[in-house]
């Protein structure tokens, strides 16, 4: 074997564990959506709905991103992971703080229980911090990507910090601004900061990958680095220092723009792509695009309207929509492979093996997509309409996406190669 | 990878193309010879067969799977060999090093 230094997938602990907590904690959320639909449409600051937030942000899409950016941060960054014990231990805090967090909101148990998961999150995030960022300094260049993972990962980690300091504020009243403004600063930094600039630069490295397309406009990338920036940063400093006002949808508009610039050169890269056919789970990231151009343009809705159901229906694009959306399709394109390196790698070329393709069930992501169609409308239909019915409906759909896409993540993380007749089926 | 019939290893050639058709990228579901990743293969030493050959990218997540399966066929095929990877990046992978087969495979053309 050649000693040509070339990216290496890690080990399989310092990524499996992530897919498949997640897996678990999307059931629980769309378990605890069914028990709390009645307050779907009430104010977003109550125990129950605090509760489905954070086991959305934190038990769902950061749990399933932190094992993506472990496995994706060799290939972006061209060296191995920095750390897989410190992987491993971002792992345990991150699992025990969320369900620390999500039970104590859930009966809104605001002191001591709170304060500890929030505090073993942000060691969770932490680790992730020095992790991603001892990566991307320890290879030759830093590119726009390895741009994009550190400085998300930086904001990780202020969000979580912001959110330490309000699960604090509960019970000891220390910041002079009031609870809810605050929130909304925790709410968007975690958003434009963590969860839109780390899709953002693993999106710009992997669709065009998948697709085998190219853009030369890389400086739509720059741009959408420095006006996703920008714009997040005038938002906190404004909001924290003066009231939350109509001017805020300003600094969203510069986000926007951020984020435009960065469809736009997913555009070019769809418009250059060698491969014609576009798969099922493509077809779910790019429906999670549309997801969240619909929650900028929900934003002054959500910020002018009256009802707090518009802001709650703002949140449900961000987090059902455009998060769930990319994961669904992005879980299959990327957990199989380091499963199939575990399980195949040293027998490639021995034996007939399947691919990696065939450690899921691909039916099933077909379900996957329309199922995930089917819930996401009839439940923005149920919200906009303020029927309890038609919600719950929806969130049997959404506990059936749930359950068939934890099976088929529990078929490729269990997956054993079979031995038939010396080949292996 | 050109096979030259002037070579005195033309037959080591042709049972080590064939063989490293079984060699698939997993990403890809090509095998290696289709995408082009195979630049050459050195039987002058009697004891070795030293491959000359690239990935598509120096990142890629599957290198270590392809090579393994590259030492894996070739020590099938040539047991008194020892295998050698040479693994270079110039002359660089791209999509023009395709074949019309890989091409088909991959829904291109």
């Amino acid at each position: 074997m050649t000693s040509t230094p070339i990216g290496k997938i890690p080990a399989g602990i310092a990524v499996l564990p992530f897919y498949g907590t997640a897996a678990v904690f999307f059931l629980v959320l769309c378990v605890l959506m069914l028990l709390a639909a009645d307050e779907l449409t009430r104010h977003y600051f109550s125990p129950h709905v605090l509760a489905i937030v954070h086991t959305a942000a934190l038990g769902w899409g950061t749990m399933v991103i932190f094992g993506a950016a472990y496995q994706l941060l060799p290939v972006i960054c061209e060296r191995d992971l920095f750390s897989i014990p410190m992987a491993v231990a971002s792992y345990c805090l991150l699992t025990v703080g969320t369900l620390l967090m999500v039970w104590s909101f859930w009966g809104f148990r605001v002191r001591v229980s709170l304060i500890w998961g929030g505090a073993l999150v942000v060691a969770s995030t932490l680790l992730y911090g020095i992790n991603a960022c001892g990566t991307a300094f320890s290879s030759r260049q830093l590119g726009i990507h390895r741009l994009f993972m550190m400085v998300s990962a930086l904001w990780l980690l202020i969000t979580a910090v912001i959110g330490l300091l309000l699960a604090i504020n509960l019970s000891h009243t220390f910041i002079p601004r009031p609870h809810v403004d605050v929130l909304k600063l925790h709410a968007h930094a975690g958003l434009a900061g963590w969860f839109l600039q780390l899709i953002t630069g693993v999106s710009a490295k992997l669709v065009p990958m998948f697709l085998l397309g190219k853009s030369k406009k890389t400086w739509l990338l720059y741009a959408a680095l420095l006006l996703q920036n920008m714009g997040l940063v005038l938002f906190l400093a404004d909001g924290y220092f003066n009231p939350i006002t109509g001017k805020m949808l300003w600094y969203a508009g510069i986000v926007g723009l951020g984020t435009l610039a960065w469809l736009g050169y997913l555009v070019d890269t769809y418009c250059h792509r060698l491969r014609k056919k576009v798969e099922t789970l493509m077809r779910h990231t790019a429906v999670s695009f549309g997801y969240l151009i619909a929650g900028f343009i929900l934003l002054p809705m959500a910020y002018h309207a009256a009802d707090v159901r518009w802001a709650t229906l703002y949140g449900t694009f961000l987090f059902l929509g455009w998060i769930t959306g990319i994961i669904l399709g992005k879980t299959f394109k990327t957990l199989p492979f380091i499963v199939w390196n575990i399980r195949y790698q040293q027998l490639h070329g021995k034996a007939h093996v399947p691919l990696p393709k065939q450690l899921y069930n691909e039916r099933l992501t077909i379900y996957q997509f329309y199922l995930y169609l089917g819930a996401f409308s009839s439940l923005v239909i149920g919200m906009v309409t303020n029927e309890t019915w038609v919600i719950r409906t929806a969130l049997f759909l959404w506990l059936a996406l749930a359950v068939i896409y934890l099976v088929n993540v529990v078929k490729v993380l269990f997956h054993k190669p079979v031995f038939h007749h010396g080949t292996i089926t | 990878m050109e096979l030259s019939l002037s070579s005195p290893y033309v037959a080591e050639y042709v049972k080590a193309q064939t063989a490293l058709m079984q060699v698939i990228d997993p990403e890809l579901s090509v095998n290696i010879i289709d995408l082009g990743l195979l630049y050459g293969i050195d039987f002058s030493d009697a004891g070795k067969a030293v491959v000359t050959m690239t990935l598509s990218t120096p990142y890629c997540p599957m290198g270590d799977a392809i090579q393994s399966g590259v030492v894996n066929v070739l020590k099938a095929c040539f047991p008194d060999r020892e295998v050698e990877i040479n693994l270079v990046w110039e002359p660089e992978w791209n999509y023009d090093r395709i074949s019309e087969s890989g091409k088909a495979q991959l829904g291109l053309i």
